[in-house]
C-alpha cells in the first residue's frame, strides 16, 4: 500500500478492493506518528479516524450509500472549524476553543464521507508567510527540515506532501494556500473570492480571504474543489455559479490560449533558479500551443502596501473578540477592571498578530485614514481594474509563485517587512479576487519552486485546465522525508 | 515621519499594552514608512462592492438554536456571563 | 434660541427574528442566555444574515418619515470595546460617505413646525448588562446576551427642536406611527429609546443620555434648559459633554468623558454585500403599508362625520381603529366610532385589558344598530357593552338577560308612570309649577325601568297627565 497515491487511485483501489479504507487510514495515522516528531505538520489529531474509517467499510461491504470520498484522509487548517475538535488558529487566545459547528466546507467533506485526519498547523490567525509564528513552534518543511515550509497554511502542506494525507483545506488570504504549496512542491489553488463558503473560517480579513485546496495532484485538487465550492445560506457573500463539475475536461489543454507573463513578476527580485524554471515552463507551455507574451501591471509595486493596510485593518477588527471574556485560555476575571483585563489577556497574541492589529488600528484611525485606508480602498480597485483590463488580452497570467526559494527557519523572522514583501507575486490574486493555483515545477538544490497561474473570475476551469496540462509536463520526485 | 504617541494610541484603541514591545514600535513605524508608497498611487474613488436583491437576503424566522450554547462558553455565573467590573 | 435634537432607538419587536441571525427579535420572555446562537454571540467563524423583513420595515419607518431611500445600502462596522457587545464592534449604518443608510433627508410636522430627519439606519442591539457585588473586590459585570443582535432602527433629527412640549409631541406622534405600521410595539419595556441633544443661545451641545422613559426626556430637557440658563447668566460658559440622566434625584449628572476620546474607525461590513432596493421594490412597499394615522383621521371625519377629537383618538390608536375598520359600516361608522371612544373607556386602556376582552367587532355592529334603531336606548347600551366586555356574550342574550329591552308601549309605560306619581306626590304637586321636577319624575321612570323607558315617550305621557291632573 502506497501512501503517495492521488485521490483518484484511493478511490479506484478501495473501490476493487485494493485495501480497505480502515486499513489505509491505519497506515496514514503510523506515517503520521513517524514523521510528526521532524516536521510538526499537526496541532491536534482525530483519534477516532480508524473507526470512522471502518464504519466507512462496513457500508460498503453492505453496499450501502456512500459518499463520494470513501474514506479519504483529508487534514484541515487549524482555522477552521470542526466541531468536537478543537479550534485554536494556533493561538493561546484559542487554546481551549471547540466550535459547536462544523465549518460549511468540512460539513461537505464529511457529507461525501471524507475523514479528518486533523487540524495543521498555520502561522497564528492565519498571519505570516513561513508557519514560524504559531503559538505550538514551526512546522517544518519535508524536502529539508531546516526550511520553512511557507504560510500560513504550512502544516496543510506539509502534511500533503509529507504524505500524511490526501489532501488538505488551506485558507488564502494573501498567498498562504499558494505560498507554501509552492515552498512544498504540492498543488494549492485560491479560488475566486465567493466561490467557497467562509462559513466556520475564522475570520482575518473578510473581504479577501478563501479556503482552498492543497493535494499533490491539479486533478486532486479539481476533485475538492467540486465537493466545497457552491452558494452556501449560511455566507452571504458566496456567488451562485451554478453546478460545474471542475474535474471534467481537465486535459483541454492550452492550444491557442493567449498566456500573459507578468513583468513586475519575473524581473529584478526574482532568485536566479525561480526566474530560470519560470522561462522553463514558458517555453513548455508556448510548445503545448500556448502564446505568450509580457504583460505590465503597473500596480503590482503597490499592491503589498495595499494588502497589509486593508488586511489589517480588517483583522484588528476581527479579533478584536479575542477579549478572554466567552472563550479562550483560563484567566479569571475576579479582580480586575474591564480595559486593564482585556490588554493582560491580549498580551498572549503572538508578536506577528501584534504588529498587525496595532496597524490594523492606526491606519484607519482619525487623522491617517485618508491616507492610508482610504487611499488603498481606491489602489484596490484600480489593481482590479488593471486586472480586468489585462483579462481583455489574456486567457491566462503567469508568474512564479514566490520570488525566491525557501529559506531556513529563523532567517527572516526579525524582519516583518522582508516577509511582507515575499507575498508580492500572490497578492494581486487576492486584492482582486480572482482565481490562481500553485504547481511544483522544479527542484533546484533539494528546494521546490512552485510556478503560479490565474485565471479571470469564476474561470477555474479554464485555470485547472493550464495548470493540468503544465503539471503533466514535469515528472517530480516525492518528498524525502 | 509618524510619532511614537500615535502607535501607542493606535495601540490602545485595539487594547493591546505596548510596555515590554517597544521594539514593535520600531518594526511597525518601519511598515508605516513603507506604506507611504501608497501617495504616489493612484485610484479611482470606487470601492469593490458585493451587491445582492432583496430577494437573496434571509427569511424572517424564528429558528432556535438547539443547544445549550452558553453552557459552551467559558466564563459563565448561574446563567450569565461573567466580565470584568466596569468603572 | 434653544436647539434640541434626537437620537431615538426603535426595536423592531414586531420581527420574528433577529438582524442578522434566527434567534427570537422580541427576548423578553427567555431565561438569560437561552436566545443565542453562534452568530449573535459572535462565535469564532460565524457570520451575519442579514434580514430581509428588517429591511422592509426600516424601509416603511422611512417613507413614513418622509425620507429618500438610497438605490443601494450598506453596512458598517463600528468598533469598540464593550462587555455587552460580543464581536467587540457592532454592525450598522454610516452615511459619512454618501447616503447608503435605509432613510435620510425626511422631515416631520408637529405643530406646524418642520422637524428635519437627518438619518434613519438599522443596527443591531447589544447585549445587556447587570452589576453584581457592592464592594471593589467583589464586583462583576453580568452579562444576558439575549438581545444582542436584536434589529433597531435608529432616527437622528436635526436640532430643530425648540421646547420640551413639541419633543414629546414627536415622541407620541413616532409610537402612534410604528405601533400603527406594525412595526414595533412601544408598549414594551425598551422598545423605544431615547437620548437628545441641546443647546441654548448658540451654546455648547449638551448630550442627554440614559433617559428611561418619554415623560422622562421632557423633564430631563427641561433641567437642562434651566441648569444651562443658570450657567449663561452668571456667565460661567457651558462645556460641551455627554451628561447622563439620574432617575432617582430627576438631575443630569455630567458622564465621565470616556466617550470623547473613542475612535470608531468605521468601515465596509464585507459579510454583507450591499443591497439593492430598486424602485419596484419601494412601490411595492408603499402599496402594502398600512394607512397612516393622519389619512386616517381624514377619512373618518370626511367620510363619517366623525367629529375631530373623536377621529383624533381613534386614529392614532392601532387597537381602536383596528376594532372600527372590522366593525362599522357606512351608517354606524359614527354611532361605532362614539362608542369605542366614549363607553370603551376603562375596560380597553391597557395591554392586559385588551389581551383578554371578550369584544368582537361584531358585538359593536349590533350594539350600535340596536342603539341607533331605538330597540335599546343609549343608557342600556353602556350597561350592555360592559356585559359584553365581561363574558363575551352575544348582544340579544345579553338583552333578555338583563331584561334591557326598550319599554316602549304607551300602556305599560303609563302604568308604571302611576306607579311613580303615587310615590312621589310632592313632586307631581310641584312639577305643575316647577318644570325642572318633570325632569325628576322622568328620572324615577327611568331609576323603575332599568334605563329601558322612551324617554322621549316617557316625558311626552308625564307632561300630558300632569296637564290633565
Amino acid at each position: 500500500m502506497n501512501l503517495g497515491i492521488t485521490a483518484t487511485q484511493y478511490l479506484e483501489q478501495v473501490k476493487n478492493g485494493s485495501f480497505t479504507a480502515e486499513e489505509f487510514m491505519a497506515k496514514t495515522m503510523e506515517r503520521i506518528r513517524k514523521v510528526e516528531g521532524s516536521i510538526h505538520a499537526y496541532i491536534s489529531l482525530n483519534d477516532d479516524a480508524i473507526s470512522q474509517a471502518k464504519q466507512i467499510d462496513k457500508k460498503l461491504k453492505a453496499k450501502e450509500k456512500v459518499g463520494s470520498c470513501l474514506g479519504m484522509p483529508i487534514s484541515i487548517k487549524d482555522n477552521i472549524c470542526t466541531k468536537g475538535m478543537k479550534t485554536t488558529c494556533a493561538s493561546k487566545m484559542l487554546e481551549n476553543f471547540v466550535a459547536p459547528y462544523d465549518a460549511t466546507v468540512v460539513f461537505n467533506l464529511k457529507s461525501q464521507d471524507a475523514i479528518i485526519t486533523g487540524k495543521t498547523n498555520l502561522d497564528e490567525f492565519a498571519m505570516g508567510i513561513s508557519t514560524e509564528f504559531s503559538y505550538f513552534g514551526p512546522s517544518r518543511n519535508p524536502w529539508n527540515i531546516d526550511y520553512v515550509p511557507g504560510g500560513s497554511s504550512g502544516g496543510s502542506a506539509v502534511s500533503v506532501s509529507a504524505l500524511e494525507c490526501i489532501a488538505s483545506l488551506g485558507s488564502d488570504t494573501g498567498g498562504s494556500v499558494r505560498n507554501p504549496a509552492s515552498f512544498c512542491s504540492v498543488v494549492g489553488l485560491k479560488p475566486t473570492y465567493g466561490l467557497v463558503s467562509r462559513y466556520g473560517l475564522i475570520s482575518y480579513a473578510n473581504s479577501i480571504e478563501q479556503v482552498g485546496p492543497i493535494a499533490r495532484t491539479v486533478e486532486d485538487t479539481a476533485f475538492i474543489l467540486n465537493i466545497i465550492s457552491g452558494i452556501d445560506s449560511h455566507d452571504n457573500t458566496t456567488i451562485d455559479k451554478g453546478k460545474v463539475d471542475y474535474t471534467k475536461e481537465l486535459d483541454a489543454g492550452v492550444k491557442g490560449k493567449r498566456i500573459g507573463i507578468i513583468s513586475e513578476m519575473t524581473g529584478i527580485g526574482v532568485d536566479k533558479q525561480v526566474a530560470s524554471a519560470t522561462s522553463k515552463a514558458i517555453s513548455k507551455l508556448q510548445s503545448l500551443g500556448a502564446e505568450c507574451s509580457e504583460v505590465s501591471l503597473d500596480s503590482v509595486k503597490y499592491s503589498v502596501a495595499t494588502y497589509y493596510t486593508i488586511a489589517a485593518t480588517e483583522a484588528g477588527s476581527n479579533l478584536a473578540r479575542y477579549d478572554n471574556i466567552r472563550y479562550g485560555f483560563d484567566f479569571d476575571v475576579e479582580g480586575f477592571e474591564f480595559n486593564a483585563y482585556i490588554s493582560k489577556a491580549r498580551k498572549n497574541f503572538g508578536p506577528e498578530v501584534t504588529r498587525r492589529m496595532i496597524l490594523g488600528a492606526f491606519v484607519p484611525s482619525a487623522g491617517y485614514v485618508g491616507k492610508y485606508f482610504y487611499k488603498a480602498l481606491k489602489v484596490r480597485s484600480k489593481i482590479k481594474y488593471e486586472i480586468e483590463e489585462a483579462f481583455k488580452k489574456f486567457d491566462l497570467l503567469i508568474s512564479p509563485t514566490v520570488p525566491i526559494l525557501p529559506f531556513k527557519i529563523g532567517e527572516k523572522i526579525d524582519d516583518p517587512l522582508s516577509l511582507y514583501l515575499l507575498d508580492i507575486n500572490t497578492i494581486v490574486a487576492n486584492l482582486s479576487g480572482i482565481p490562481a493555483i500553485s504547481i511544483p515545477y522544479e527542484i533546484s538544490h533539494g528546494l521546490p519552486i512552485g510556478i503560479q497561474l490565474f485565471a479571470d473570475l469564476a474561470k477555474e476551469q479554464t485555470l485547472l485546465q493550464a495548470a493540468y496540462a503544465l503539471e503533466k509536463t514535469t515528472n517530480l520526485p516525492g518528498a524525502p522525508i | 515621519m509618524v510619532k511614537r504617541e500615535e502607535i501607542v494610541h493606535a495601540a490602545n484603541l485595539i487594547r493591546i499594552d505596548l510596555e515590554d514591545h517597544a521594539k514593535y514600535i520600531e518594526q511597525i513605524e518601519k511598515i508605516l514608512n513603507y506604506f507611504d508608497i501608497l501617495d504616489e498611487a493612484s485610484g479611482e474613488s470606487e470601492v469593490i462592492v458585493q451587491e445582492a436583491s432583496l430577494e437573496k437576503l434571509r427569511d424572517d424566522k424564528h429558528i432556535p438554536y438547539d443547544e445549550e450554547l452558553i453552557k459552551q462558553l467559558k466564563n459563565y455565573k448561574g446563567t450569565f456571563v461573567k466580565a470584568p467590573k466596569m468603572i | 434660541m434653544t436647539k434640541i435634537g434626537l437620537e431615538i432607538h426603535c426595536q423592531l419587536t414586531k420581527l420574528e427574528s433577529k438582524l442578522f441571525c434566527s434567534c427570537k427579535a422580541d427576548y423578553r420572555n427567555f431565561e438569560t442566555n437561552r436566545n443565542i446562537c453562534p452568530v449573535c454571540i459572535g462565535l469564532p467563524g460565524s457570520l451575519p444574515l442579514l434580514n430581509k423583513k428588517a429591511v422592509e420595515k426600516a424601509a416603511m419607518i422611512a417613507m413614513a418619515l418622509g425620507c429618500k431611500t438610497p438605490q443601494k445600502i450598506a453596512f458598517f462596522r463600528k468598533n469598540y470595546f464593550y462587555p455587552d457587545l460580543p464581536k467587540n464592534f457592532q454592525i450598522t449604518q454610516y452615511n459619512a460617505f454618501g447616503p447608503t443608510s435605509i432613510g435620510y433627508d425626511g422631515n416631520v410636522l408637529i405643530e406646524n413646525k418642520e422637524i428635519r430627519i437627518r438619518r434613519i439606519q438599522l443596527e443591531e442591539d447589544p447585549g445587556r448588562i447587570v452589576y453584581e457585588g457592592t464592594s471593589e473586590k467583589t464586583q462583576l459585570t453580568l452579562i444576558d446576551y439575549n438581545r444582542a443582535g436584536t434589529p433597531l432602527v435608529e432616527i437622528v433629527t436635526e436640532p430643530d427642536f425648540e421646547t420640551p412640549k413639541q419633543v414629546r409631541l414627536f415622541l407620541n406622534v413616532l409610537a402612534d406611527l410604528v405601533e400603527n405600521l406594525g412595526v414595533s410595539d412601544p408598549s414594551l419595556e425598551g422598545a423605544l429609546r431615547v437620548d437628545g441633544n441641546i443647546s441654548i443661545d448658540k451654546g455648547n451641545r449638551v448630550e442627554i443620555k440614559n433617559v428611561g422613559s418619554f415623560r422622562d426626556i421632557e423633564k430631563a430637557l427641561h433641567f437642562e434648559i434651566t441648569r444651562q440658563q443658570s450657567l449663561a447668566e452668571r456667565e460661567i460658559p457651558i462645556p460641551a459633554e455627554t451628561r447622563h440622566w439620574d432617575e432617582a434625584r430627576k438631575i443630569t449628572v455630567s458622564a465621565r468623558s470616556k466617550e470623547e476620546e473613542q475612535d470608531y474607525r468605521y468601515f465596509l461590513e464585507a459579510d454583507i454585500p450591499w443591497v439593492l432596493i430598486e424602485s419596484s421594490v419601494i412601490d411595492k412597499l408603499k402599496k402594502n403599508m398600512p394607512e397612516s394615522i393622519s389619512s386616517k383621521k381624514e377619512r373618518y371625519i370626511k367620510k363619517y362625520g366623525i367629529p375631530l377629537q373623536v377621529a383624533e383618538v381613534l386614529s392614532s390608536d392601532k387597537f381602536y381603529s383596528d376594532l372600527f375598520e372590522q366593525a362599522h359600516n357606512e351608517k354606524n361608522a359614527k354611532e361605532i366610532a362614539n362608542i369605542i371612544t366614549t363607553d370603551l373607556k376603562g375596560f380597553a386602556d391597557t395591554k392586559e385589558q385588551r389581551e383578554q376582552l371578550k369584544l368582537t367587532p361584531k358585538h359593536l355592529s349590533d350594539l350600535a344598530e340596536a342603539v341607533m334603531n331605538n330597540i335599546i336606548t343609549r343608557n342600556s347600551g353602556k350597561l350592555a357593552l360592559q356585559e359584553i366586555v365581561k363574558t363575551g356574550k352575544s348582544l340579544s342574550e345579553i338583552i333578555s338577560s338583563l331584561d334591557l329591552g326598550h319599554v316602549d308601549d304607551e300602556s305599560s309605560l303609563s302604568k308604571i308612570i302611576d306607579d311613580v306619581f303615587s310615590e312621589e306626590e310632592k313632586a307631581v304637586s310641584e312639577a305643575k309649577s316647577n318644570p325642572d321636577t318633570i325632569n325628576y319624575l322622568v328620572g324615577k321612570v327611568m331609576q323603575k325601568t332599568k334605563g329601558k323607558a322612551n324617554p322621549a315617550l316617557t316625558l311626552d305621557i308625564i307632561k300630558k297627565k300632569l296637564d290633565s291632573k
